[in-house]
């Protein structure tokens, strides 16, 4: 990577992990079990994590969920079927400020993504990228993970992930922060890219600061150290980051990328990104762990 | 296709004899406290064309609630009002674009939410099941009353025109939304999308994701509390609540609606008393309940009922 990011990688394998996992009985199911992990990430900071592993023989496929942009941490994303844990070991991951990891650092939304952002150095996101590159490396430690079959489900945290540090096979992005932010922003009034113009509207001297920080984390500057089988998910045709927007990070992938265009249903484009995960992970009976509302897709 | 089964089916859920009796008297508790608002500009997201204030007031059990409130720069002496109300794990965002559409706007943080989470914090999950086996102490009930309080704030502003108040919200944003303009009379017009906390009895069988799996959780680890937990959520339920609103409202569903499922969306419609309601049920959608296509029919219904526009036919 560059200077900047082998520092962060750096002083992150400074840190032990120190994990500490204790079940959850009011999580756990039949089919599932579920636990909370503490973990320790660049600070020193401790990070909490919802860590489930399906009943049977594994080894299993599993999904990481990093960090996303809100307070709350959800054990599977809402609106997924609680039997996706049947099939897949999944670990979601609160980043430093998010509940569950919100002492003695706790974030605001609105406010996260201008924390820190005139200098590279403090910028918080550093610190995030930090978090998540340490959740991947957790999950791969489990002996329940099949280390073929992981796939990093997220906004652009999930890609930077996977260009930082090796293990993930496979993505699925959304991206919303970090793609030529600098440039996009402006065009918008929407959070959280608004969250930008807002700081520059108070703080116009440091614009420049801004597009330095902004430049380390572009997912351009990412792209190249992608080697996972990529999904894009990218916006309505027309919006900010449609299909044609995202088609130069796309193409900048290293490993195969496809993009998918939102269709402004979060039932089809979550069928969508589902359907991809079970086929990239060999799971042939996708239709058995998706949410009852879904199972008769009779829109495709 | 059009889903014949959400629109069919037949729901459980039954509202308590004492149902009036208990919220009334919650509303009581509630007038009895002073609501202490302070205003506070915000100065990073203020812009040239929409003041940004934190707002904070105190709620029932004396919690302090935080909220967004936005305003256009330029406005009228007395500006009609919107208060939008926040999905279960979202963030409430700062309402610019309300004001951008002319409104004044608050955005309500109910307690347990970030920034106003420093009294209650149950956490996510577990909301949820805060004390569900007690309608007294569960933690919905604060929990409305934090949104209700938001109209009384509304109407302490010498900028709102109190006789044009709007509620909105989507997922619980939008159950909040039918309890809200049940319980405040002051509400002159409503848009519900994908409720939540309409039906929650027939969500935990109809549908295995989160939020409302929570309470599926909770009582498989504690199977003895069910007869409490029924007795504490027909309290909560909005589709008790429904015959109680008189405004115009709109409901928008979606029918592969995965998190807050069809079902409860169609029977909550049938028990709306207001004669002016208008559902939207959207097939090929899920929980977005056809957001993108019927954001500009909820624009044109508060501009109609608010601002007293006519616009497209």
């Amino acid at each position: 990577m560059t200077p900047y990011w082998d520092d962060v990688l750096a002083a992150l394998a400074r840190y032990p992990a120190r994990p500490e996992i204790e079940a959850l009985p009011l999580r756990s199911t039949a089919f599932a079990t579920l636990y909370g992990v503490r973990l320790t990430s660049l600070g020193p900071y401790r990070l909490f994590g919802y860590l489930s592993i399906p009943a049977g023989a594994g080894p299993f496929p599993a999904i990481y969920y990093p960090p996303k942009y809100q307070s709350v941490l959800e054990i599977i994303p809402q609106g997924t079927a609680n039997l996706q844990r049947s099939r897949y070991v999944t670990f979601s991951l609160a980043g430093r400020g998010q509940r569950n990891a919100d002492t003695p650092y706790s974030a605001m939304f609105p406010g996260l993504l201008t924390e820190g952002l005139d200098d590279p150095a403090s910028y918080v996101f550093r610190s995030i990228a930090a978090d998540s590159v340490r959740g991947l490396e957790f999950l791969l430690a489990r002996r329940e993970v099949d280390r073929r079959r992981v796939v990093v489900a997220g906004n652009d945290i999930a890609l930077m992930t996977a260009a930082l540090t090796p293990g993930a096979t496979h993505v699925v992005a959304t991206p919303a922060l970090f793609y030529r932010t600098a440039e996009l922003a402006p065009k918008t009034h929407a959070y959280p890219l608004e969250e930008i113009n807002d700081y520059l509207h108070l703080h116009p001297a440091r614009a420049d600061a801004v597009r330095r920080t902004l430049a380390h984390y572009d997912l351009l500057g990412f792209a190249p150290r992608v080697t996972s089988a990529t999904l894009l998910m990218a916006g309505a045709p027309g919006t900010l980051l449609d299909g044609s927007a995202l088609r130069p990070l796309a193409t900048a992938l290293r490993g195969p990328a496809s993009v998918y265009e939102s269709q402004q249903s979060l039932y089809k484009d979550g069928l969508h990104s589902e359907r991809w995960m079970a086929e990239q992970c060999g799971i042939t009976d996708v239709q058995s762990i998706l949410p009852q509302a879904w199972q008769d897709a009779t829109h495709f | 296709m059009v889903n014949d089964r959400a629109e069919k089916y037949r729901s459980r859920v039954r509202k308590p004899d004492d149902f009036d009796a208990f919220w009334d008297h919650v509303l009581r508790q509630a007038a009895a406290i002073p609501l202490e608002a302070e205003v506070v500009p915000d100065p990073l997201r203020t812009s040239e064309d929409v003041e940004v204030f934190q707002v904070f007031y105190t709620s029932i059990d004396h919690v302090r609630v935080a909220a967004w409130y936005c305003r256009p720069a330029r406005r009228a002496e007395r500006t009609p009002a919107v208060m939008l109300l926040p999905g279960y794990q979202m963030d409430p965002p700062i309402p610019k674009e309300w004001a951008r559409k002319g409104y004044v706007a608050l955005s309500v943080a109910p307690r347990g939410k970030l920034r106003s989470n420093r009294q209650f914090n149950p956490g996510y999950p577990n909301l949820l099941t805060h004390n569900i086996v007690d309608r007294h102490t569960y933690a919905y009930r604060g929990f409305y009353v934090d949104t209700w309080r938001g109209i009384d704030f509304l109407l302490s502003r010498p900028e709102v025109e109190s006789t044009r108040i709007g509620v909105t919200g989507s997922s619980q944003g939008g159950g909040l939304t039918i309890t809200t303009a049940a319980m405040r009379p002051e509400v002159r017009a409503a848009s519900a999308g994908a409720p939540y906390l309409c039906g929650f009895a027939d969500a935990i069988e109809i549908t295995h994701t989160y939020p409302y799996e929570e309470i599926n959780d909770y009582l498989r680890l504690y199977p003895e509390r069910r007869a409490d937990v029924e007795a504490t959520i027909a309290y909560f339920d909005g589709i008790n609540f429904a015959d109680r609103i008189s405004c115009p409202i709109i409901v928008n569903i979606g029918l592969q609606d995965n998190v807050c499922p069809p079902e409860t969306g169609y029977t909550l419609f049938e028990r709306i008393g207001a004669a002016d309601k208008r559902l939207y049920p959207y097939d090929g959608h899920g929980h977005d309940a056809g957001r993108a296509r019927h954001s500009g029919i909820a624009d044109d219904f508060f501009a109609r009922h608010l601002l007293g526009r006519e616009v497209r036919p």
